[in-house]
């Protein structure tokens, strides 16, 4: 079902802020979706009111096709993660995490086995019996997973779930919780500010800027085709060449820039027309580097080494272009002794092919 | 010197030190001096005891005269002061409880401003003296008093009631004395809780008398308790309120200490007295203490 979680045109304001401007979207069943954005961009405002702590300005959510507009927090099937775990800390984890299922008077023995295999699946059965401030901070998120996991929600909602945590830790356990989401079946929305953590763990992204949804797509999708400025700059490091459309072909564009002395060529048709204002987008990754002047018509350009970050897999270059551009290149350190390694303030050559960057038209 | 070093590690001696020297000051000396007179012997003389070391003749002479304890166990009068004390600051807590917990709650669920304005109304009557305003409660409950008068104008009573000089009057003075003590520490407590675990309650499904049973009480403990020691413990010794509200009715520990003291200008066992009631009241705040730091572990 592709419209599992269906947001239409939600908007909410607090007094003179709008936090969240008419954002309209779907989750399909079973899918992680991770709102990717910058702090104070609305995202715990619209997680919180699909949990339904706060009450929508406007517009209205279908969760299965039901709508959740007025009913309260504890009566809907929706869980949520909190940014900072929220447990209750005169719990023992166990107690924690049958909070959720004693509200629904379920039957002692069921009750027992659930939490049961919930702690065995977040591997906590040996620390049930202690207390939240007995525990390590990648075990409480553990505790505050199982608890919102246990009533099997519609709809799982977890607000930075790997904020507290330390960077090791977090790459490890932004697996490991995807795979426990993923195993369970449960449909999920997350928010984030890491880029890397909703590439992980999520099959789609939508970005978010000041309250709106700018792009949304499949991690590759953002990352290879930004739809404007924001998204490109937002996910991961980009070049980007203001210019002109000099020619609109259906199947090829040139593009001059004042940065670069040759114009750029992109290798595809785009939407626009000549004399149009784009911005071209390059990612430090499809750039080469070299000393010889590679001898193309377009889509290259001499500079001089100004930086190089050395970081063991790869080395970050910033060159700095003829025309005063500075731009970054990544190249990959697979050889383990190259003999002739660029060095700082070494005259280069960068290039790129045709079909390597991204037309911007917004 | 050793023994103290092990006691007071170096580092920590200037932030322990004024602590200390309070404590030491106002609490370990005046009560060391309580302790020495209640094992002495009543004199007329100044001042109106005797001493316990004496030294005459190049001999030390100690007295020590536990009569006057063994005298508050004879009489039954110290027995009967004790517990009613113990009583009617106990029952005194529990009404203070019940009244300054809601509104504890109340204030801690409103809005910024409205929540000062109101814990400035709960602390108001404490900036004048507590002598001046359990007077004012004379002139409320007297015979010819505010509420005698008001019922017999309405013609609800044909004369007027007994109010004064009853132990009813006495639990008004003290609830009305201690309800500020109750209720700033309930109020602390319940502002410092995280409203995120309410909300966290009620996403699991938990209805709001569930999250208040559930979630708001058993983490506001520490305030109740907090709270009803800072009532109990002054209320047992509180004086001015049953003698001036209590008339003859209530015999409160307090008041056979003034009498003792001042009356019958027997510093020994009015001395043994005070000693006495700090026995009883000390398990009390050993376990408040105990409860006290660890909350405080928990709370690291
Ligand atoms: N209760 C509130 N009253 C007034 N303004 C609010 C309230 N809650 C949030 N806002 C405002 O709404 C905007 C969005 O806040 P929100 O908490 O959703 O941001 P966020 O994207 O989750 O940020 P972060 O990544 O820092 O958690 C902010 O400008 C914030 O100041
Ligand atoms: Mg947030």
């Amino acid at each position: 079902m592709d419209d599992y979680v269906s947001i239409q045109g939600l908007t909410k304001r607090f007094d003179d802020v709008v936090a969240v401007h008419d954002v309209s979207l779907n989750i399909r069943q079973g899918e992680i979706f991770a709102l990717l954005g910058s702090s104070g961009c609305g995202k715990s405002t619209l997680l919180r009111c699909l949990a339904g702590f706060e009450v929508p300005s406007d517009g209205r959510v279908l969760l299965d096709g039901e709508p959740l507009a007025s009913s309260e927090p504890h009566e809907r099937p929706v869980n949520m993660m909190f940014q900072s775990y929220a447990l209750f800390p005169h719990m023992t984890v166990e107690s924690n995490v049958a909070f959720g299922l004693k509200q629904d008077r379920l039957p002692k023995a069921e009750l027992r086995e659930r939490v049961d295999a919930m702690l065995e699946l977040v591997q906590l059965t040996e620390l049930r019996r202690r207390k939240p401030h007995q525990l390590s901070g990648g075990q409480q998120q553990r505790v505050a997973l199982a608890r919102s996991l246990v009533k099997r929600p519609k709809l799982l909602l977890l607000d930075e779930p790997m904020g507290a945590l330390d960077r090791k830790l977090r790459s490890r356990m932004q697996f490991e919780v995807a795979a426990i989401i993923e195993r369970l079946g449960v449909t999920c929305m997350m928010v984030t500010h890491d880029q890397d953590e909703a590439m992980t763990m999520a099959d789609r992204i939508a970005i978010m800027d000041a309250g709106r949804i700018v792009q949304i797509g499949t991690p590759d999708e953002i990352y290879e085709q930004p739809n404007c400025r924001f998204s490109a700059e937002f996910i991961g490091s980009v070049n980007l060449f203001d210019g002109t459309v000099a020619d609109d072909e259906r199947d090829h564009v040139t593009i001059t820039t004042d940065d670069l002395e040759s114009s750029l060529y992109v290798g595809h048709g785009i939407t626009g027309y000549e004399g149009m204002a784009v911005a071209f987008a390059l990612r430090p990754e499809k750039l080469f580097i070299a000393r010889e002047n590679p001898g193309r018509l377009h889509n290259q350009a001499h500079g001089r080494v100004e930086e190089i970050g050395y970081l063991g897999s790869h080395s970050v270059y910033h060159v700095r272009l003829d025309r005063g551009k500075l731009i970054q290149v990544i190249t990959l350190n697979n050889e383990r002794w190259a003999a002739d390694r660029l060095r700082w303030g070494d005259a280069v050559w960068v290039h790129w092919d045709d079909e390597a960057g991204v037309v911007l038209t917004s | 010197m050793n023994l103290l070093r092990r006691w007071l590690p170096d580092r920590r001696w200037g932030v322990i030190a004024p602590p200390f020297l309070w404590l030491s000051l106002f609490f370990v000396i005046p009560f060391a001096l309580v302790f020495k007179i209640s094992l002495s012997e009543m004199a007329i003389a100044q001042p109106p005891y005797v001493p316990l070391l004496e030294y005459l003749d190049g001999v030390l002479n100690v007295r020590l005269n536990f009569g006057n304890y063994t005298w508050l166990f004879d009489d039954p009068l110290y027995a009967d002061a004790y517990l009613s004390s113990l009583g009617i600051a106990a029952w005194s807590t529990v009404i203070c409880l019940a009244i300054g917990y809601p509104m504890a709650y109340a204030i801690s669920k409103m809005r910024g401003s409205l929540q000062n304005l109101c814990l400035l109304l709960v602390v108001l009557p404490s900036w004048t003296s507590l002598l001046i305003r359990v007077y004012a409660w004379m002139g409320i409950l007297k015979n010819d008093g505010i509420i005698n008068n008001v019922l017999l104008a309405v013609g609800l009573i044909a004369e007027p009631l007994r109010l004064l000089n009853t132990t009813g009057a006495v639990y008004v003075g003290i609830v009305y004395a201690y309800l500020p003590f109750m209720v700033l520490p309930l109020y602390a407590n319940l502002t410092r809780m995280d409203p995120r675990l309410l909300e966290a309650a009620a996403d699991l499904g938990a209805r709001p008398l569930t999250r208040f049973l559930r979630i708001t009480l058993p983490l506001s403990v520490g305030g109740v308790i907090a709270g009803s020691m800072l009532v109990f413990i002054p209320a047992v010794g509180e004086f001015v309120v049953p003698e001036l509200l209590g008339g003859n009715e209530a015999t409160m520990i307090g008041k056979v200490l003034w009498g003792e003291f001042f009356a019958n200008r027997d510093w020994p066992v009015a001395s043994a007295v005070a000693t006495l009631m700090l026995l009883v009241l000390i398990l009390p705040i050993l376990l408040f203490h105990r409860y006290q730091s660890r909350e405080l572990e928990v709370a690291r």
